[in-house]
């Protein structure tokens, strides 16, 4: 018995849209919600065209197949991932060959499934539990017969070999799942010891992987309901997929600073530092959960790790930009700088959002175009909703003038 | 006695942080001071928030009583929260096993200290701030732990609102603490302990630093037992005299007070007196020492050096059968090869031990003959009223533990209370009750014909 993987038709339309160029291969993302029973893919995404660095590249091997960029598939992913609220992630890949590569594609695509994980989790501050579904799904297409081939491997067991899985579509697959929204106030004081780029680098990731803890254990509060065991998230209501009202339902966490490592202590932790790093502001959260009776734990876990991918993910992609912009010079700097700030936009067809990065200097411009780039699909400027986290500039503006203000009127008295 | 039906305990913990510049500078005090003052206003902020343990109740105290629960409001009586607790074998506090036994003190309603961090005051996306100074980090859990003895009829309004109250003077005491033992950037960690004091100081919390032995803190002692007008011959809050709650299960596995399941024996005209404290039941077989026929007077010691340790009068563990023979060979007693031996003990054996290893003194009572301890009711009353300790007695070939005695001084009518160290099964109440292995005996229960020697430890007079 194989997995069963629910797919939107729209993917499906899509999916059978792709141009591949005559004996060449198109590779891809797909994307959605596993759940213990069943799996559910709202999103496909064909790899974009990576502009080439110099000269085209003279074909590595004998086959298309070999030509295939591991790493730009894997950096798409990687991108993508970072675009997903809670609840979606990469589940897997597909791959469009011409009728004589079919027999070999199962391989590529192993390769790449395995790739893909391996990059994805790094980097992440959780862990996988014993519940989460380790199986990714392989699509194989083939461009003259448009015939579908699904498998899974399970990312877990390098060894593990190809299990047939059921691919079927369905109109509306997340049109009525719930989505869980709360907005998060993070205060983080990190000490960095030693001086190097790589010391504030491990001292940030340790940091941020005491806080993810924290989350990762806080009580959780969903529409005013404890979240925390085996109960339905939603009950009492009639189970009616042809609605279309989606849901938003609110999330409250609780935190306590109980960390074990500190605590039989009889003394003090003190580290001498050579300075310190805050993260601090308010984050906007967003989670969906299928609405084939899920249970509120697992609503819970979908927005802590909400939480805390996207603080970890900001952080990344700052000092990642950082290390461009400072170079060798990156190291401690004093000074507050604005983080890349959360912003929405609509998913194709699914009714899902999608979520982006804007950094200070950028405009809806800038994100427009990174979501036809990521996800190959246009999508309005006005549809950008910048309005869930406030612009930085803003308020520190706000405050400089205040101190001016004040200043002018300690003066004049 | 307690008189309150309800003790509300709340437990967190808040990291104390801060950053040095100099850690044996002017300005550190300053700093640490500051820190303590942004816990203080945590505490007091809207985002805190209790959970009761085992049950779905959250509420927030500063908002004006908000609970997670429609039907508990600030004019609810915090007796109301009981049917919304679980307790660990799955039914409500209501169904509690009545048994013919008595009750065991007041409710335990246990809580957790929480903050929440959603629903933040402003929207203002994260930003990084970097410092690059030189500074000493210090980061230090607090265990913070308030207790409140309430009534029933108290509103549960009234309660959190104590407990934030409570909140706020424990940071300000730890405050004290952290400031008065810190040596430089070392800092120790201040731990709360809580004492049920006689009325009417009731339930007390006081904070000492972690790692201090008590030897070390008796200025501090000395000064609360004149605050709280104690008396100053015996220990009320060393750490050993902490209150134990009556939810909170021992560690050790050892039972505490069996006789206090016992109902006393109805003589007329008579008076009751009793071991005063904790002790732990010790008989044949226990800690792997298979001593049935032999050790019965090494177990009464263990139980008496067990009440000493219990009422903060030393430190050291509960001796081994080893260690006990070990001392009497230490004091002359002994030849060496008494250790290891499975040689039977008497009662100036046990005053010997409780010299030298505790530096306890005792008083021996001689009774020539059995029937003669009948008469012995007004020396046993003075002694359980005086010293409240366990007392051992040997004679014919049997060591037992006497806990008290119901005496009437008119009529002479006596009974004795008896712990029997000969029992040999595991610490299970109902059979020790049961089958009287703690239990009421009679004159009748002693060797008529034997002599019988007895070791009435004495309290040393310190706190």
């Amino acid at each position: 018995m194989g997995r069963s993987y629910f797919v939107d038709e729209a993917v499906g339309e899509y999916l059978s849209g792709l141009q591949a160029a005559p004996g060449s291969c198109v590779t891809g993302l797909l994307a959605g919600q596993s759940s213990p029973q069943r799996d559910f893919v709202v999103l496909a995404v064909q790899t974009p065209h990576r502009e080439s660095e110099g000269q085209l590249k003279a074909p590595k091997g004998v086959s298309p197949l070999d030509d295939i960029d591991v790493e730009w598939v894997t950096e798409h992913a990687k991108q993508v991932s970072r675009m997903l609220p809670g609840g979606l992630c990469v589940l897997g890949l597909f791959l469009v060959t011409p009728p004589e590569l079919s027999k070999d594609a199962q391989n590529g695509l192993k390769r790449l499934i395995f790739a893909v994980e391996k990059y994805i989790i790094k980097g992440r501050l959780w862990e996988l539990s014993e519940e989460d579904v380790t199986d990714r799904v392989t699509l194989h297409i083939c461009s003259k017969t448009k015939k579908l081939l699904c498998k899974t491997f399970d990312v877990k067991d390098p060894k593990s070999s190809a299990k047939p899985a059921d691919w079927k579509y369905q109109t509306g697959i997340s049109s009525s799942w719930p989505m869980l929204t709360c907005s998060v106030e993070v205060d983080l004081q990190i000490p960095v010891t030693g001086s190097s780029s790589d010391n504030t680098d491990k001292c940030m990731k340790d940091g941020l992987r005491r806080w993810a803890k924290q989350i990762e254990a806080a009580y959780c509060l969903i529409n005013g309901r404890q979240a925390l065991d085996d109960s339905e998230l939603i009950s009492g209501q009639k189970k009616n997929p042809k609605t279309t009202n989606r849901q938003t339902l609110p999330a409250r966490i609780f935190v306590s600073d109980e960390q074990s490592e500190l605590g039989e202590r009889s003394s003090a932790l003190v580290q001498v530092c050579s300075g310190s790093m805050r993260v601090r502001g308010v984050v906007h959260c967003r989670a969906y959960i299928h609405n084939n009776k899920p249970k509120a734990r697992h609503a819970a876990q979908a927005i802590k790790r909400d939480i805390i991918n996207t603080v970890c993910s900001r952080v990344e992609m700052f000092l990642e930009d950082l290390c461009i912009n400072e170079g060798s010079q990156k190291g401690l700097c004093s000074g507050q700088q604005a983080l890349p700030r959360r912003v929405f936009a609509p998913m194709p067809i699914s009714g899902l959002s999608v979520c982006d990065y804007m950094f200070p200097d950028e405009s809806t411009a800038d994100v427009a175009e990174r979501l036809k780039e990521m996800l190959d699909c246009e999508t309005p400027e006005e549809d950008i909703d910048t309005s869930l986290e406030n612009n930085q500039c803003v308020a520190l503006a706000a405050a400089i003038a205040l101190l001016a203000t004040a200043t002018s009127l300690l003066y004049f008295s | 006695m307690l008189q309150c039906d309800f003790i509300f305990r709340l437990k967190g913990i808040l990291e104390f942080a801060c950053q040095l510049d100099n850690p044996n500078g002017v300005q550190s005090q300053s700093t640490i001071s500051k820190s303590f003052q942004d816990l203080r206003s945590k505490v007091t902020s809207k985002n805190i928030v209790f959970t009761v343990c085992n049950s779905p109740v959250l509420i927030w105290p500063n908002t004006g009583f908000q609970s997670s629960v429609e039907s508990l409001t600030e004019a609810s009586a915090c007796g109301d929260i009981l049917q919304w607790i679980e307790s660990d074998d799955g039914g409500s506090k209501k169904s509690s096993k009545k048994k013919d036994k008595k009750k065991s003190g007041p409710t335990v309603v246990n809580m957790k200290l929480l903050f929440e961090v959603t629903e933040p005051a402003g929207n203002t996306a994260p930003s990084l701030i970097r410092v690059s100074t030189q500074q000493h980090c210090v980061k230090m859990p607090l265990p913070l732990d308030c207790a409140l003895s309430v009534t029933t009829d108290e509103r549960l309004e009234t309660v959190c609102t104590g407990l934030v109250e409570a909140l706020n003077k424990q940071l300000a005491d730890m405050e004290e603490v952290v400031l008065q033992y810190r040596k430089g950037s070392s800092f120790l960690v201040p731990q709360p302990f809580h004492f049920q004091l006689p009325e009417p100081a009731g339930l007390i919390t006081v904070v000492y630093p972690a790692g201090v032995p008590d030897s070390q803190l008796q200025a501090v002692r000395e000064d609360l037992h004149r605050k709280f007008e104690l008396p100053c011959d015996r220990p009320y809050l060393r750490r050993a005299n902490a209150f134990h709650f009556p939810d909170a299960a021992y560690k050790d596995g050892y039972l505490r007070n069996p006789h206090i399941h016992l109902n006393p024996p109805n003589i007329e005209d008579a008076k009751l007196y009793l071991v005063q404290g904790v002790y732990s039941y010790h008989h044949y077989m226990q800690d792997h020492v298979d001593d049935n026929g032999w050790g019965c007077a090494y177990r009464s010691l263990q139980t008496i050096c067990s009440w000493f340790q219990q009422q903060g009068y030393v430190e050291t563990a509960v001796p081994t059968h080893t260690q006990i023979q070990q001392a009497l060979v230490d004091v002359g007693d002994k030849e060496p090869r008494f250790v290891g031996s499975r040689q039977w003990i008497g009662s100036i054996e046990v005053q010997a031990v409780l010299n030298q290893l505790l530096g306890v003194t005792s008083k021996i009572m001689f009774v020539s003959q059995g029937s003669e301890l009948a008469t012995k009711g007004r020396e046993l009353a003075n002694h359980f009223q005086t010293e409240g300790t366990p007392v051992m007695i040997g004679g014919g070939v049997l060591a037992h533990t006497i806990l008290g005695v119901v005496w009437s001084e008119n009529t002479g009518q006596i009974r004795f209370l008896i712990l029997d160290p000969h029992y040999t099964g595991g610490e299970d109440l109902q059979t020790i009750t049961d089958k009287g292995w703690c239990g009421w005996k009679g004159p009748e229960f002693w060797d008529q014909n034997a002599y019988y020697n007895l070791c009435l430890p004495q309290r040393p007079k310190t706190i």
